[in-house]
């Protein structure tokens, strides 16, 4: 008898197909253990060591299931919909992992790994994109994939723009036609040129036409049992405290992924999610855990690790330069200047990361970094030198506090979302840090929703709040200091919440988007830190830890910093490199 | 009857502003729940995506008015619509599964508080000045001021993490699924236990000294002393001629904290990780999940309105008198 | 108050019932003064003493703390030593210095939600049992509506809807939580406004505003003042929950902020117990000073309760126990009343 027949038994067991009498009767009949039947008793699934025993593996495959969190919810709803962007109601791991993308971009490694594309090129002008999908795919149901699906998903976004996607929606307005023109073919023509549209198209999860296109009404379909190309996409429990995620019996790749499934339990806080990780529960997790050498690698620093690269966007302080005195950019450097990153790092992330510098750019653009840009020294620490300069913008020392010209005194409220303590840390230490320089600066946090409304209606002077970060440094040139994200005060910006602009960013934006030569691309990335280094648009604190902690008590195989093939964040792209990777431990 | 019919209508106009409040008060505050998102993913996903997610909510852009009208008339059908936290999923789904483990949680933890509590009181009233007398109350009352979450939070850290005594999280093992099984049962239970305590150990004080000083007051009456004049056994005065009518006045209070059970349990069940209704309450806030917010408001207040109800016509049936008024 | 305390902090009996026994009484002897009550009874001595104590720690937070609240003075979690009372917090601060200064917002925010829940009960409660009628109806109305509400729900909508502040905490809690006070007062109104000395204000034609304040109000202050206590305690317990959730402003020093950032630095996870302990034991001695005070109030206004002591000392000097087959006899005051 193989294991997968012990496995169905147990999983018919488990979800109530069968009662106790007709397992057992089953249980005999297939020759079954009494160790093995009393262990799906208890635990409902099969033992790893006795599916090797009495089974024939197939191939290395553990049978163990890796706990993971990702997500928190204080109990699990059902929706596997990847035209839904990750993390807004579609279950981890929908997104990479159940389904695929045509390439994955690493973050950590500045690599485009080919995934359900092969090969993929630009014409000549730029304006028609082809890539050549990957043969032998085949869905989890069996179907062959082909072009034709391509196509199809990014066809749902022309027609209806309801529908979000992930990198969909953002693409759709830039696009003419998507055609496939043989099955391993697909076409996406361009109104204008528009190069850096091929990340956006990269992380669009590829769905099946032959289930979508029956699906109806695709934003409300919730798509219970999912057919996916992905290595997970069996559901074979879901409960509303707890799911489970087995591997793809169709998967494409050979032998992946190594262990049965995924068991994903609903932590619905921070400190559940940490606790359970600590008590070595969670095989893999990415949250943030403070004093982390203390807290969980010192419980058992054999199994216990983490690996938090600093790479996500940098953290900024937005001074919205609408309002005086932060429309000059001798203050804005000043108030910089006055910041102690080493502080807010060190006390507020832990020492989790390390103070910006003033490109802006997080450690995953290390390579592409202009040394001169990066040292134009008004990230560095220095109180007398932005005492100088503020008294030289004409801001005088009245008392222990600085007016403007008017008289006004430099009076501000300082917004950050209360729930999250590690900003508000970050906060409460610039307002310490700024009365250094007669501002007096209050902490006021607001609610998630509110802060967002605030910041993107321009209704702020000070706030902290991330930055746009994509796989070039388009997008974050383009969120911080462009006309086309730049909006009126009252005016709803996703991004550009400071409100500043300049025309020499907008050209250089349209030379980027209009190239598909890297070294081309290049020369204008150094352009664009040059002048972010130049006009301080917005104040970098420190780039963006990606966290991520995994136990090798049961898998090994997790990226780190010595073998940093992926992101370890779950929530990144690279998960899915992850999922391929891990193995289970004999 | 005229009785009833003036509760009921008071009771309507209740939940009638309840309701009200709760479909404005959200709605003053800034943001829409695609803002919600976004300060979720802080930045993960691109603006164009939460626009497009905007319109797949379906919000709608109609005056305020007219929305509470729509709302209106949506509940008197029955429909809750959907959470959008949860997108699609129905806000009576999300409630559905919560409710039961909140309604456990609650209803333990008082009938518990409840029992032991009474019982103390009855025997601190009756043995004046006795070992459970002069102890209970001081230590009771100074154990009941502690707010309740920090004792939870330390019991669930000692008894749970350190100690391993009990779970750390959820209302059952994750390793068997709801069934009618002995296992599953007992397993409920074994989840039950600290967060129940927790709860019962904050809440038993009031009862005792409720039950406590009713008692001593009941033990003077005549009958009583009849009663023990007559010679009947200790335990039989103490029970059913004292303690029997000091349980009045607490059955009373009894009533009106099985309204308050729904919305009650809030920080424990965040404690614990309590699948229960009251975290999933906080959750809609934070994520201004106006549907799930508003359902689970009505579900509150018509709990709290319903044991008022039952109270009202115990009360009538107890009391003659009001049936006239 | 006591009715919204029960939904989270006690499920003790809240029953007008057992505050309306002899409640003139009470009101006389409160008349003879509150002091003479704290002297006299030694709960009462207790729990104004811990009352003090905190009021007095509140006033002078800055000569007593050692360091700024805010102010990161050593390496994070040290454990107490002689530099760091109450050791340090995650982020370096010091304990003691916060406990201290956080007394100054949580006891603040309870004693004005306090008054203000006391002033606004007793308004509406008093206003509606005294003039009765169409009055007391609409009253009566609001009041039971405000009762009705689930408060703990709608504390967290308000608290995540208003900006946070020191502010917002009282309004809302104030908001949720006088409804109670009023019914009470209400039902003590009602039956005071039927006792002859009411009745003979009424007819030598002194002022409502006067009868209501000078004759009333003085009959039930022993009920007035025990519902403050119960509102101040309910108020510190319910701030320092909002504010453990998030809800507060966590950049403020409070208990409450305390426990949230004790929490959020893993102060129990990395074995840091002193950065819970004393937020927790601080609300916790203020709550039992307040009880204290309740429970001496109960006794003085319920007489059988207050012959414990006597009975005791009787037993004592009688030299005998108490039958175990026996209920405690009840002395009735022989004096006055």
């Amino acid at each position: 008898m193989t294991t997968h027949s012990y496995e169905q038994l147990a999983r018919d067991f488990r979800e109530g197909h069968i009662d106790r009498r007709e397992l057992m009767k089953r249980a005999t009949a297939l020759g079954m253990s009494a160790t093995a039947l009393g262990w799906i008793l208890i635990h409902g699934h099969v033992p790893a060591t006795l599916a090797a025993q009495e089974g024939t593996p197939a191939a290395t495959v553990s049978d163990r299931l890796m706990t993971v969190s990702s997500e928190q919810a204080s109990t699990w709803t059902r929706n596997f919909n990847p035209l839904l962007p990750e993390g807004s109601s579609n279950r981890w791991p929908t997104i990479d992992g159940i389904y695929e993308r045509l390439f994955i971009y690493t973050q950590i490694n500045a690599e485009i790994v080919p995934w359900l594309a092969t090969e993929w090129s630009f014409n000549e002008d730029n304006t028609v994109l082809t890539f050549k999908t990957r043969e032998n795919v085949l869905w989890s149901d069996g179907t062959p994939f082909t072009a034709n699906d391509v196509a199809y998903t990014f066809n749902i976004f022309m027609e209806n723009e309801a529908i979000p996607g992930n990198g969909g929606a953002v693409i759709a307005p830039f696009l003419e036609s998507i055609e496939a023109t043989d099955d391993t073919t697909v076409v996406f023509t361009f109104l204008q040129p528009y190069t850096i549209g091929l990340y956006d198209i990269g992380g669009q999860m590829i769905v099946p036409q032959h289930i979508f296109s029956e699906a109806g009404d695709l934003v409300t379909f919730t798509n219970e049992n999912p057919v996916a190309t992905g290595p997970f996409t069996e559901v074979v429990r879901f409960e509303p405290q707890i799911w489970e995620l087995h591997r793809n019996p169709n998967y494409w790749q050979e032998g992946k992924p190594h262990f049965q499934g995924l068991h994903i339990p609903a932590y619905p806080t921070n400190d559940a999610v940490n606790l359970a990780t600590i008590n070595g529960e969670n095989d893999w997790a990415a949250n943030f855990i403070p004093d982390i050498e203390q807290t969980y690698v010192a419980q058992d620093p054999e199994h216990f690790h983490y690996w938090f690269p600093a790479t996500g966007a940098d953290v900024h302080l937005y001074l919205n330069t609408t309002v005086a005195p932060f429309d000059n950019v001798d203050v804005r450097k000043a108030i910089s200047m006055a910041i102690n990153r080493d502080q807010i790092v060190e006390i507020a992330m832990y020492g989790y990361t390390h103070p910006a510098d003033t490109t802006g750019l997080s450690d995953a653009f290390e390579t592409i970094k202009d040394e001169e840009a990066a040292n134009a020294g008004w990230a560095t620490y220095d109180v007398d030198a932005a005492n100088e300069m503020l008294d030289a913008a004409g801001l005088a020392m009245d008392g222990d506090v600085r007016v403007m010209e008017d008289g006004t005194p430099l009076e501000f409220e300082l917004n950050v979302v209360s729930g999250w303590s590690d900003w508000v840390q970050a906060c409460e230490i610039m307002s310490q840090n700024l009365s250094d320089i007669g501002m007096r600066v209050t902490v006021q946090p607001y609610e998630q929703a509110t802060w967002q409304t605030n910041v993107q209606n321009g209704d702020f002077t000070m706030s902290i709040g991330w930055s746009s970060q994509g796989a070039t440094v388009f997008n974050f040139y383009r969120g911080v200091m462009s006309s086309t994200t730049w909006r009126e005060i009252g005016e709803s910006a996703g991004e550009n919440w400071h409100r500043f602009q300049l025309e020499e960013t907008d050209t250089l934006l349209d030379q980027f988007a209009a190239t598909s030569d890297p070294a081309e691309q290049q020369a204008i990335a150094v352009e664009l830190q040059r002048l972010y280094a130049e006009h301080a648009p917005a104040i970098p604190l420190f780039p963006g830890p990606q966290w991520g902690q995994y136990n090798t008590m049961r898998f090994e195989g997790f990226p780190n910093e010595e073998n940093p093939y992926a992101l370890l964040s779950t929530y990144s792209d690279e998960a899915l490199l992850v999922l391929n990777t891990v193995t289970a431990k004999e | 009857m005229n009785f009833i019919l003036r509760r009921l209508g008071f009771y309507a106009l209740a939940a009638w502003v309840s309701i009200t409040l709760n479909f404005f008060l959200p709605r003053m505050m800034p943001g829409d729940p695609g803002d919600a998102v976004m300060a979720r993913m802080q930045g993960r996903v691109q603006p164009e995506t939460i626009d497009a997610m905007r319109k797949a909510y379906g919000l709608s852009d109609d005056p305020l008015w007219q929305q509470y009208f729509d709302y209106l008339g949506n509940l008197m059908r029955g429909e809750f619509g959907i959470a959008i936290s949860a997108f699609p999923t129905p806000v009576t789904d999300i409630i559905r599964t919560s409710f039961f483990w909140t309604l456990l949680l609650g209803l333990t933890a008082t009938i518990v508080a409840f029992l032991i509590g009474n019982l103390l009181g009855i025997i601190g009233a009756w043995r004046r000045g006795g070992l459970v007398d002069s102890v209970m109350p001081p230590l009771l009352i100074f154990v009941g001021s502690f707010p309740y979450f920090w004792l939870a939070l330390l019991a669930l850290f000692f008894m749970g993490f350190e100690w391993g005594w009990f779970p750390l999280r959820h209302a059952y093992s994750s390793n068997i699924s709801p069934s009618w099984s002995l296992e599953f049962v007992g397993s409920v239970a074994y989840h039950l236990v600290l967060p129940a305590a927790s709860l019962v150990v904050v809440a038993i004080g009031g009862w005792v000294l409720g039950m406590r000083n009713t008692m001593i007051s009941t033990l003077s009456e005549d009958y009583v002393m009849m009663a023990e004049a007559k010679g009947l056994p200790q335990r039989r005065v103490m029970f059913n001629y004292a303690a029997r009518n000091a349980l009045l006045p607490n059955l009373t209070a009894f009533g009106m904290q099985l309204g308050f059970i729904l919305g009650g349990a809030l920080l424990t069940e965040v404690v614990f990780s309590y699948p229960g209704l009251g975290y999933q309450l906080l959750g809609a806030v934070r994520n201004l999940d106006y549907p799930l917010m508003q359902g689970i408001f009505l579900i509150i207040t018509f709990s709290v309105l319903g044991a008022n109800l039952v109270m009202d016509l115990l009360y009538v049936r107890l009391d003659p008198r009001v049936r006239g008024a | 108050m006591s009715s919204t305390i029960s939904t989270v902090e006690s499920a003790g009996p809240t029953g007008d019932e057992l505050v309306q026994q002899e409640h003139s009484r009470a009101g006389r002897i409160f008349r003879s003064g509150l002091l003479g009550l704290i002297l006299a009874n030694r709960k009462a001595t207790i729990g104004a003493s811990i009352l003090l104590i905190f009021i007095l720690v509140g006033a002078f937070a800055p000569a007593i703390a050692p360091y700024d609240p805010d102010e990161f003075v050593a390496r994070p979690h040290q454990a107490p030593s002689l530099d760091h009372w109450f050791g340090t917090t995650g982020s370096g601060e010091d304990v003691f210095s916060q406990t201290v200064w956080g007394t100054r917002i949580s006891l603040g925010t309870g004693l004005i939600v306090g008054v203000a829940v006391t002033v606004i009960g007793a308004l509406v409660g008093m206003t509606a049992g005294y003039f009765r009628g169409r009055i007391d109806d609409v009253l009566s109305l609001v009041t039971n509506v405000f009762l009705i509400i689930p408060s703990l729900p709608l504390l967290v909508v308000l608290a995540a809807f208003l900006p946070a502040g020191f502010w917002t905490i009282v309004l809302v809690l104030t908001v949720t939580s006088w409804a109670y006070g009023a019914r009470v007062l209400r039902s003590q109104t009602l039956s005071l406004r039927e006792k002859d000395y009411v009745s003979s204000a009424v007819v030598s034609g002194e002022s409502s505003f006067r009868i209501i304040f000078a004759e009333i109000l003085p009959n039930m202050l022993s009920i007035v003042v025990a519902g403050m206590f119960g509102a101040v305690t309910y108020a510190i317990g319910a701030q320092a929950g909002l504010e453990f959730l998030g809800l507060g402003n966590p950049s403020s020093t409070s208990w409450g902020t305390n426990l949230y950032w004790a929490q959020n630095n893993a102060g129990l996870l990395t074995g840091a117990w002193w950065t819970f302990v004393p937020a927790g034991l601080c609300i916790a001695f203020v709550a039992f000073s307040m009880s204290m005070i309740n429970y001496a109030i109960d006794e003085v206004t319920n007489p059988r309760l207050r012959s414990q002591r006597d009975t005791n000392t009787l037993l004592r000097t009688s030299n005998r126990k108490l039958g175990k087959s026996r209920a405690t006899p009840v002395l009735r005051p022989t004096s006055g009343d």
